[in-house]
């Protein structure tokens, strides 16, 4: 994954074990979504109702086959590219973060400006040992959250954070 | 409180007890004994009023504000006075008439309740206390002695002949229909008390329906009122508007029947947003407000200017807040083509799928889809190039500036050391162009400031010349910023 032009990686990746909970995360969606598509399918099809074309109620079976076409490519890409995007970088006291899938993120937070470092788990996260952590400055646009951290580098990470925000603490906002 | 508030405040209460007391007239049949009732009604407010003004008071404790309130149960609010960021003074028309003022005081805390409200103090206590409030919160800002003189100084009276510039601003120019809507809500409203039920409402509607072109004349009157009532209620809103500085504060003063003074902290302001509308920058006129930290309702009290020339705008809020003397560097070309995209293309899919239908079944009714897309098509073309003429960003050492939008274009100039990050943002299709859009956080007025559709090396060449200290250990080359 190359970065933008004159900007470099951040040096660290995220946990291996982030992949598995974005699998995680996005095979949850997929069976929400293929359900749905069931569901619907499964009524349409039985029903009769006379405002459904009729091609369609004689084949309902092509709507969930429609979504598991649709959507198993992202299902299987977005955790892999993910990982490949996903970094983070603490250096010259400048938090450095790079996310996103199809959108991707690049976010400067200095420490000085750092207003509070909280650390997060959420019910998948607990589950593999791994926090999301949450650097907030007075301003969203402002705001880095990195997820899929080994949960004793997140804490390290937050502890460090604490300590020079302390330090270098400018309250020019 | 002065004990003037005390006929203002039943008199405020009437309109909501007016439907009660009149339904008990009617229930009553005007009896005496229902007159009695409509008394005892009035009189309560009126006691009401009385008991909730000898129970209110406020002092001023050392180095805090206190207010009690102690009707039903008893609530003591205190302010530490280092806490106040702003007062503002307001004169509601019956406030005027009996020469009082309210007073809001604006502590930087979330939600309106955290407001402390002063209703119906005197006007020279109302200065007296601002003076007091904002002198002492003002005193440990000595590091800008220029702007901690004593007294005042008027930076702009605005004349009242750019009052003609309102109706251009597009403000208030809903009004007449409000007005109107107001009108028919209240008819429905009191239509049961007055003996009109839904049948008279239903052949009404039915009259009407049977005569459009009284519907067409009465949405044309109102449409065409639009620009008066617009530019009467811009009028009134903003008669006499004063920019002062004093001790260390920016005092915004406008209004005519409701005399409004807001005071900003300038240790807090940040930078300010200069806008223009089509109409407006056609006339050359533009608005401004300031970015202020922790300014509750900031649309309202921020504002800088009204509708006034460009240059003057720029002479003010370089007076009032600081000057930014840098050109603005354009966005790439592709830039462009994206403008254009976004503002054609959806109408011409909409135009292309209507004219498909409409050769498909030749229904008349596609036609009114078609012709109004392929027009909102056409305009898109002029739109997306002006989109694309406003994108700018540039620094001039000091702040940084970046514009964009086009039917509502705006211009942030932002302090450099208000800054607290930077955000790159690039979708898949920004990806495939080669363009990012850069977000300057702040932690004032909209938290984030944005630089739509810049190159790649502009989108990491822009941070790194603001903030060369914080960017420096990410870039690959140690090439200079590219301009």
């Amino acid at each position: 994954m190359t970065s933008t032009g004159p900007l470099r990686d951040p040096a660290n990746r995220v946990s291996p074990k982030a992949v598995r909970l974005w699998l995680l995360e996005s095979l949850f969606a997929f069976v929400l979504f293929l359900g749905g598509s069931l569901l619907i399918a499964h009524w349409v099809g039985g029903s009769g109702w006379s405002w459904v074309p009729g091609w369609f109620a004689d084949h309902s079976w092509t709507l969930p086959a429609a979504v598991v076409v649709l959507l198993g490519p992202f299902l299987v890409t977005e955790p892999f590219i993910r990982y490949a995007v996903h970094r983070w970088e603490l250096s010259g006291d400048v938090v450095y973060a790079r996310s996103g899938y199809l959108t991707r993120e690049w976010v400067f937070v200095p420490v000085s400006r750092i207003q509070t470092v909280d650390k997060a788990q959420g019910w998948f996260e607990r589950m593999l040992g791994l926090a999301t952590l949450e650097i907030r400055t007075a301003s969203h646009a402002g705001s880095s959250t990195i997820k899929g951290l080994d949960h004793h580098v997140a804490a390290g990470l937050a502890e460090q954070l604490a300590h020079r925000a302390e330090a270098l603490r400018d309250d020019a906002t | 409180m002065s004990p003037k508030v005390l006929l203002i405040d039943p008199v405020r209460m009437l309109p909501s007890l007016l439907l009660p007391l009149v339904g008990v007239l009617f229930v009553g049949g005007f009896s005496a004994r229902s007159y009695l009732w409509a008394a005892l009604g009035v009189a309560g407010t009126v006691v009401f009023a009385i008991i909730r003004w000898a129970t209110f008071t406020y002092e001023i404790v050392g180095d805090r504000l206190e207010t009690k309130r102690s009707l039903i149960s008893r609530s003591v609010r205190t302010i530490p006075l280092e806490r106040i960021r702003g007062v503002d003074v307001s004169t509601p028309p019956m406030h005027r008439l009996l020469g009082l003022a309210v007073l809001k005081i604006d502590t930087g805390a979330s939600g309106g309740d955290e407001e402390a409200e002063l209703d119906g103090v005197t006007l020279q206590e109302a200065e007296r206390l601002r003076a007091v409030l904002l002198r002492r919160t003002a005193r440990p800002e000595t590091h800008a002695p220029d702007l901690a003189g004593p007294g005042e100084r008027v930076i702009i009276g605005v004349p009242r002949r750019w009052l003609l510039y309102g109706p251009l601003s597009g403000a208030y120019l809903l009004t007449p229909f409000a007005l109107a809507g107001g009108a028919i809500g209240l008819t429905f409203q009191w239509g049961d008390d007055l003996g009109l039920d839904q049948d008279a409402a239903w052949s009404a509607g039915e009259w009407l329906w049977d005569h459009p072109y009284l519907l067409l004349v009465a949405v044309l009157l109102l449409v065409l009122a639009m620009p008066f009532v617009g530019g009467v209620m811009y009028a009134v809103f903003n008669w006499d508007f004063q920019l002062k500085r004093r001790d260390g504060y920016l005092v915004a003063e406008r209004g005519l029947i409701n005399r409004r003074s807001v005071s900003l902290e300038s240790a807090r302001v940040r930078g300010y947003e200069i806008v223009d509308g089509l109409a407006e920058r056609w006339a050359g006129v533009v608005r401004a407000w300031a970015i202020v930290t922790g300014l509750g309702d900031s649309e309202t009290r921020g504002q800088l200017l009204p509708d006034v020339p460009r240059v003057v705008a720029y002479q003010v809020t370089a007076d009032a807040i600081g000057p930014y003397r840098a050109p603005l560097r354009p966005h790439p070309p592709v830039a462009r083509n994206r403008r254009l995209f976004r503002a054609v293309f959806p109408w011409a899919v909409l135009s292309l799928v209507s004219a498909v239908a409409l050769l498909a079944t030749g229904t008349v009714l596609w036609w009114f889809l078609l012709v109004p897309s392929l027009l909102l098509a056409a305009v898109g073309v002029p739109l997306g190039l002006d989109r694309y003429a406003s994108l700018g960003h540039g620094y001039d050492g000091v702040r940084l500036a970046v514009r964009s939008g086009s039917l509502r274009r705006s211009q942030a100039v932002i302090e450099r050391r208000a800054v607290v990050g930077w955000r790159l943002r690039q979708t898949w299709f920004q990806r495939r162009a080669g363009v990012l859009t850069l977000i300057a956080g702040v932690g004032a007025g909209k938290g984030g400031y944005s630089a739509i559709d810049m190159s790649e090396a502009q989108g990491a060449g822009f941070p790194a010349e603001v903030t060369p200290e914080w960017l420096a250990p990410f870039l690959t080359s140690r090439t200079p910023p590219t301009p």
